[in-house]
């Protein structure tokens, strides 16, 4: 019996050994949700990416590079992507009409269909895009201006369902000139439509039969087998939520053509897990590292981080629709609330704290250090209680028994709402909280499943206050869609219902010249009457942190560019791994 | 037997039907969609509205039920909403990855678990039985996703003596050795869970036996205590065991969501709350029918054992207890 004993003590002791082996803690702030700007981290630093190990010496063809998401895609079929993953994927296998470069101009790259940048007539009101010779399609069909027309038009009909409506809406007409040569004819002149340029396009040799409606059900874009391209890299394969394997493609028409010949894309569980993978070795490429744990990467010298503030910008945006408050009493009406809020809360301590300073404090919605950049014809709101509580007072409202600000009756106390699982906004809120309290305003944040928080409050406007982030997906400022009051809930995007006339026709004026001296005094006014008026509080721009292993290699001037759309991958056709 | 059988699989079919009818209800009242899972700037909700209506899901609820069913009596489990993807296709594997996971925990579980809890409750309050009590705290207090990141921290980041996630590695499917190097950890964590409550069973349900009147009877006769429990006590203490063994059955096939989401295993319970978020109805559903389906032959697996080890019980007349 005795023996015995001593064996079961000693299983005890292996037992417990794994248990109290283990000494380190890590974040288990598992956050996967899709939102406005699908990622739940911040940071950026000011620092321009440097080069990998120069030791690498030349680029070297062939090996594989595993890049990783924390979501799988919807569809790869360009007339449907709407989805950060999607876009991902879609940048290897998509050659598009043209390309950005590291300052967000259209250029037409090696890798772009077009041969040229397009030609813009003099009233601006025609485009003409003038294709490449010998592009192809990995099926070997040559990619035509019928593909264009057919994309366009694909895109412009409200039965598809195509995201890319927006881009295509201005557009009167879509010509075939000849095989090699598309002419847009714009309703009106549309500056931003030069970026809707930067845009792939579909074979209409496969996809001419679909309709419209079965577009978004039929197999291209879901299937490898019957999804066509015409990029370096060809979809061979796909295991659903699992991984995608890409393959470069040998008939690639391209004069530059990929480095690396095989690229997996791997899907976890959520960013925490594609820490550790990066960590471990299991991945080489993520697109951004939690906010929280970019020290501890940062730790691991194997590991390159990229931190710079890319193209999105966060918010509170506030209600003007009185129906959504107790009494219909709108607790946003007055101009000097708003911009006591403003100086209320602590903007730069939220970067410094949060964002580890990797971002910027912003007072329009144009991001710092770009051509629209207002610079100080914006109003900027410094920190300051007792301004807060000044300009409160002067609007009226004066504090009650509990010490919160009551006007006509009305206890100022509000609901911020932001989607659940997002760690960054989970800690904003809190500040906002915080910051409002010393002024005696009372917030509650509230944080809803992203699903139906779109569903039940963003996109019918039914809500007091939230907190979100636009993803700019062009560099061009044009933002009539999100500020203008033609565009009110449901069927617009001004979820708030902010009326002001005079942006309303400020934003029309600055689209609708394409003398770039022009529409940045026209931006600058916008900046200066937004940033008074304040339909937002702008917070700051962010940015997220990617970081990429040993093996990943690039010349300085290809490496990633985090202020660009999609820029985690910029130039990646010119990358290289080794082992 | 084949009487009582029979009925009981009408009933289970009828349960099964009010389920799906409740789910569907219940799934369909959750706000949002499966198509807007995006906000981008210039983007209107209009083309969600087209989309929806494209996919038939602007339909009422009754109509869209009647239209799933259909397909459901007919073997089709539908297609996902956001990609138009054969939900059976998706499903098998992720059932087949799941059962490995969850199957290879459990009997590892078992294996330690029973011996261990009987031979605890022949030597209550003694070291074994204390650790054994310690390790059963543990399982219950521990988040299994924290206990699996620790793990992995320490056998996979530091040690490198396991990979950190994933069911292969690539390039390497199908190979068996590599398989079980990536079980080691996963199995771990769900083994704790597991162990924790059936060691408290074995232990509970012996310890009871051995206090009955006929074991009292057994020992002053004279009969070794060896014999006294693998004899007479060990049958009747296996019976209340069975019966969590068989309420545990649909665990095998639902998964874990939260250790199949750190260790990134490609099962049913990480595939559940990624749907669930994107509000992929076909999916959900088919889930929730597998589900039941194990739920309700957990329950009729245990009334069967229950005769077959209990000859008190029988089942068709009064016997058998209802679903």
């Amino acid at each position: 019996m005795a023996k015995k004993r001593k064996w079961w003590s000693g299983l005890l002791v292996l037992s417990l050994v794994g248990v109290l082996f283990t000494g380190c803690s890590t974040n288990n702030n598992a956050t996967k949700s899709p939102n406005a700007t699908a990622e739940s981290s911040a940071s950026a630093a000011s620092e321009a990416p440097a080069a990998s190990e120069p030791a690498a010496g030349a680029p070297v063809d062939g090996g594989t590079l595993v890049m990783s998401t924390f979501s799988d895609i919807v569809n790869l079929n360009p007339l449907m992507i709407n989805d950060t993953s999607s876009g991902d994927l879609a940048e290897f296998v998509f050659a598009k009409l043209y390309n950005l470069d590291r300052e967000g101009n259209v250029k037409a790259e090696p890798w772009s269909l077009a041969a040229d940048v397009p030609e813009i007539s003099a009233d601006g009101l025609t485009y003409t895009v003038k294709l490449k010779d010998g592009i192809k399609w990995s099926d070997g069909q040559p990619v035509t201006a019928d593909d264009v027309v057919f994309t366009v038009d694909m895109a412009k009909n409200p039965e598809t369902g195509s995201p890319l409506t927006s881009l295509f809406d201005k557009v009167k007409t879509v010509e075939k000139v000849d095989d090699k040569t598309v002419k847009f004819t714009m309703k009106q002149v549309y500056a931003p439509f030069l970026y809707s340029l930067v845009q792939a396009v579909v074979p209409s040799h496969v996809l001419k039969d679909v309709k419209p409606k079965e577009m978004q059900t039929n197999p291209y874009g879901t299937d490898p087998a019957k999804t066509v391209t015409n990029g370096p890299w060809k979809w061979t394969s796909w295991k659903q939520g699992d991984s995608h394997t890409l393959d470069a493609d040998p008939n690639y028409w391209g004069e530059v053509k990929p480095h690396i010949a095989q690229l997996v894309y791997k899907i976890y569980a959520d960013q925490n897990t594609e820490v550790q993978a990066l960590l471990k070795g299991d991945t080489d490429h993520i697109s951004a590292i939690p906010v929280t744990q970019v020290e501890a990467v940062k730790a691991n010298k194997d590991i390159h981080i990229i931190q710079k503030p890319g193209a999105q910008y966060e918010y509170v945006m506030f209600n003007f629709d009185a129906k959504n408050f107790k009494d219909k009493y709108g607790l946003f009406t007055g101009q000097k609330t708003r911009q006591a809020i403003a100086h209320a809360l602590n903007r730069q301590g939220m970067v410094d704290n949060i964002l580890k300073g990797v971002g910027a404090v912003m007072n329009a919605p144009f991001l710092p250090d770009t051509w629209a950049d207002p610079g100080d014809a914006a109003v900027n709101y410094d920190y300051n209680a007792e301004t807060a509580k000044k300009l409160l007072a002067e609007d009226g409202w004066v504090a009650g028994k509990d010490g919160i600000l009551t006007k006509d009756g009305h206890r100022f106390s509000f609901e911020l709402q932001y989607n659940a699982g997002n760690s960054r906004r989970e800690q904003v809120a809190a500040v906002i909280q915080q910051n409002l309290k010393e002024v005696g305003i009372e917030v509650t944040p509230k944080a809803i499943d992203f699903a139906a928080w779109i569903d039940q409050n963003v996109t019918p406007g039914k809500f007091q206050a939230l907190l979100l982030a636009w993803s700019l997906n062009t560099p061009d400022p044009d933002s009539e869609s999100v500020f203008s009051s033609k565009y009110f809930p449901p069927a617009g995007q001004n979820s708030g219902w902010y009326k002001n006339e005079k942006l309303d026709q400020l934003w029309v004026d600055g689209y609708s010249t394409v003398d770039q001296a022009k529409r940045k005094e026209i931006y600058k006014e916008v900046g200066k009457e937004i940033s008074t008026d304040l339909p937002y509080v702008f917070l700051y721009q962010y940015g997220q942190a990617i970081g990429t292993g040993p093996r990943v290699h690039w010349a300085e001037e290809d490496a990633p560019e985090p202020s660009l759309g999609y820029g985690q991958y910029f130039h990646a056709i010119k990358w290289w791994v080794t082992d | 037997m084949t009487e009582y059988l029979i009925r009981r699989v009408l009933q289970s079919v009828l349960v099964i039907f009010l389920i799906t009818i409740l789910t569907f209800l219940l799934i369909h009242a959750a706000p949002g969609g499966p198509t807007q899972m995006m906000l981008s700037p210039g983007l209107s909700p209009e083309v969600f509205k087209q989309q929806a209506h494209n996919l038939g899901l602007d339909q009422p609820v009754p109509v869209q039920y009647v239209r799933w069913i259909s397909g459901l009596l007919q073997g089709d489990l539908g297609y996902t909403f956001k990609n138009h993807l054969p939900v059976a296709d998706l499903l098998w594997p992720r059932i087949g990855n799941t059962f490995i996971l969850m199957g290879a925990a459990w009997l590892l579980s078992l294996i330690i678990a029973i011996p261990w809890g009987i031979y605890n409750s022949t030597k209550v309050y003694g070291l074994s039985d204390q650790s054994a009590s310690f390790i059963s705290y543990l399982g219950f207090a521990m988040p299994t996703f924290w206990f699996g990141i620790l793990l992995q921290q320490w056998f996979s980041l530091k040690l490198r003596w396991f990979p950190l996630s994933d069911m292969h590695t690539r390039g390497k499917e199908g190979d068996i050795g590599d398989l079980f190097m990536h079980l080691v950890l996963p199995v771990t964590v769900l083994s704790l869970g597991f162990l924790a409550s059936y060691m408290k069973y074995a232990r509970a349900s012996m310890l009871e036996v051995l206090d009955q009147d006929y074991i009292r009877t057994a020992r002053a006769k004279g009969v070794k205590e060896r014999r006294v429990v693998f004899h007479h006590a060990l049958r009747n203490a296996l019976i209340p065991i069975i019966t969590i063994l068989g309420l545990d059955l649909p665990i095998l096939v639902a998964g874990a969501a939260l250790t199949e989401s750190v260790f990134n295993w490609p099962g049913m319970g990480r595939w559940f709350v990624q749907m669930a978020t994107q509000r992929e109805y076909s999916v959900l559903m088919a889930i929730t029918i597998v589900t039941a389906v194990m739920v309700v032959l957990g329950n009729l697996l245990a009334d069967i054992l229950y005769a077959i080890v209990d000859p008190r019980v029988k089942l068709g007349k009064q016997g058998g207890k209802a679903a």
